[in-house]
């Protein structure tokens, strides 16, 4: 196979597994700080992805000649704002008070609300059934060789997305904040006992998370040039899968499993390239024999005695 | 000097069992207070109970004139108090500076964190050595070291101390007894919970006996010692 042609799959997938860690990111941080799986979180990326869309709306019948440059900042911004108080809002009024059920309840109440949150941007978002175009933000230049393109707006996509992940990467192993956040990962009541006020934390962690779903969404919309209210199901399932094989609960295994799966994927279509509608099953497959093989992931997390 | 804290009649119940059915005691500045008594008598619940953990349902807690009870854990730290916790608790995956800064965790002056820091590093020097190191991949006794230091970050004016000498060799119990009536010594109210009760009476001023969530005996250390009761349940 051609060297540019090959080149380009490496780029895809780059992109893939940037939007892939940044959803995985989320997975890892509930799960280390509440030992939850937010199975909505998927969704909290189609949202995000809407919510951009319709600020971009607001702002272009408000400010009709505002730059997209700027008009790109106040898309992002709204999106991962609206879903960070989603997600604080989440986690008061759910995840923190099933905290004493059983916690096959708080995984059945979070798919539930994922349906409550497809089902009403399908239904209460205008014409929301059918896929919406997402507006071309970035500058389409590029530089074609031959089969190979590279496109600016994609750099300037995966480098936001770089930024925003090591940000939260600097935040959790640099801050006060962070160190709490870690804290009570590792031992939530020694943490309280030091302090720490546990609740004020965990919607730290769900405004963190969700927010890095906002901007997913959104570098989702502009990777396709379009979103739609089913995109959030294989988001949330790849996001969950890329955090298992890194290993739960690990902020470098979230990252690392997002990249793996992407090029899982690609791996899949340019090996099949007869059938390369079949690389989600090749991709998930190898998933579940990677799971086999190593059930903690590639950077196991819980294997440090809890005292 | 700040005023003792007074416990009055507190009820703590896990459901709707009460495990501590009106305790009643006081704790004092520059004095070691210990508390006695056998497992499953409550003394794990009433230093929750203190901090918040498992909040009474009735009864009062006093520290320094105000009171805790109501207060979440991270409200009643702030009033001075820390605990260093049974097992020690370590942050395992932390670095012992990490878990020293835990320990300063509502202290909001960096100076005051970095000179707290100093004087722990000078009271345990091996701390300082492996300050970079992963507090989980140390040895048991310097994990005690990191857990006791840690409990003296905020410089607390009542330290609450759950069984310091539970898995340590002998030698390194006696080290731990001595920091623990060197911290008093600079006038902090230490709250002492321990099983060995032989060192405990010891170096204690007085103390108190909890049995099935009350309080059956107190009194001076001395007291205590003689005490027919103390002295049949617990020295033969």
């Amino acid at each position: 196979m051609d060297f540019g042609l090959l080149t380009q799959f490496a780029i895809n997938g780059l992109m893939l597994g940037m939007m892939y860690a940044l959803v995985a990111v989320g997975f890892t941080l509930f799960f280390g700080v509440l030992d939850v799986i937010v199975f909505s979180h998927g969704d909290v990326v189609m949202v995000g992805g809407f919510a951009g869309l319709t600020t971009f709306y607001w702002l272009d019948a408000i400010y009709p000649g505002l730059s997209h440059g700027l008009m790109l900042l106040w898309v992002a911004l709204a999106s991962m704002a609206s879903m960070a108080l989603l997600g604080i809002v989440m986690a008061r009024t759910m995840i923190l008070r099933l905290r004493s059920a059983p916690p096959l309840n708080t995984l059945l109440a979070t798919m539930m609300l994922g349906t409550v949150l497809r089902e009403a941007v399908r239904l209460f978002y205008p014409n929301g059934s059918n896929p919406k175009p997402f507006p071309a933000l970035l500058p389409d230049w590029s530089l074609d060789m031959g089969h190979l393109s590279l496109r600016l707006d994609n750099l300037i996509l995966f480098s936001l997305g770089a930024l925003l992940i090591v940000s939260i990467h600097l935040l959790i192993t640099r801050t006060r904040l962070g160190m709490a956040i870690r804290a009570v990962a590792q031992d939530a009541e020694t943490a309280r006992i030091m302090g720490v006020n546990f609740n004020a934390i965990v919607f730290l962690t769900f405004a963190l998370g969700s927010a890095a779903a906002a901007f997913a969404g959104i570098m989702n919309g502009l990777y396709y040039n379009e979103i739609n209210f089913g995109m959030g199901l294989l988001l949330g399932a790849i996001g969950f899968s890329a955090a298992v094989i890194g290993g739960l609960g690990n902020i470098y295994g979230a990252i690392l499993g997002g990249f793996a799966f992407a090029f899982l994927q690609t791996l899949g279509a340019v090996a099949l390239p007869f059938a390369s509608a079949y690389k989600d099953v090749f991709a998930f497959g190898v998933v579940i024999l990677i799971m086999a093989w190593r059930p903690t992931g590639f950077i196991a997390e819980k294997t440090s005695e809890r005292v | 000097m700040f005023k003792p804290m007074m416990i009055e009649d507190v009820y703590t119940a896990y459901g709707k069992a009460d495990v501590l059915s009106g305790v009643t005691m006081e704790v004092w500045p520059g004095r070691i207070t210990c508390l006695l008594g056998s497992n499953g008598s409550g003394k794990s619940t009433l230093i929750r109970s203190i901090l918040g953990l498992t909040p009474p349902h009735s009864g009062s807690i006093v520290f320094d004139g105000l009171e805790l009870a109501g207060l979440p854990p991270h409200g009643i730290v702030a009033r001075g108090i820390a605990c260093i916790p049974e097992g020690r608790r370590i942050f395992a995956k932390m670095t012992v500076e990490e878990n020293l800064r835990m320990g300063a965790y509502l202290e909001r002056s960096d100076a005051k964190v970095r000179a707290n820091m100093e004087r722990i590093y000078e009271t345990f020097p091996r701390l300082r050595e492996r300050r970079l190191q992963l507090a989980g991949t140390m040895s048991g006794g310097e994990q005690a070291m990191v857990s006791i230091g840690r409990g003296l970050m905020s410089s607390p004016r009542l330290l609450i101390i759950d069984e310091p000498s539970l898995g340590l060799s002998p030698a390194l119990v006696n080290d731990n007894f001595r920091i623990i009536r060197q911290i008093c010594e600079s006038g902090t109210a230490v709250f002492l919970v321990e099983q060995n009760v032989r060192q405990t009476l010891a170096i204690s001023h007085c103390g108190y006996v909890l049995a099935q969530g009350r309080v059956v005996a107190s009194g001076t250390a001395e007291e205590l010692r003689n005490d027919p009761e103390v002295r049949q349940a617990y020295f033969g």
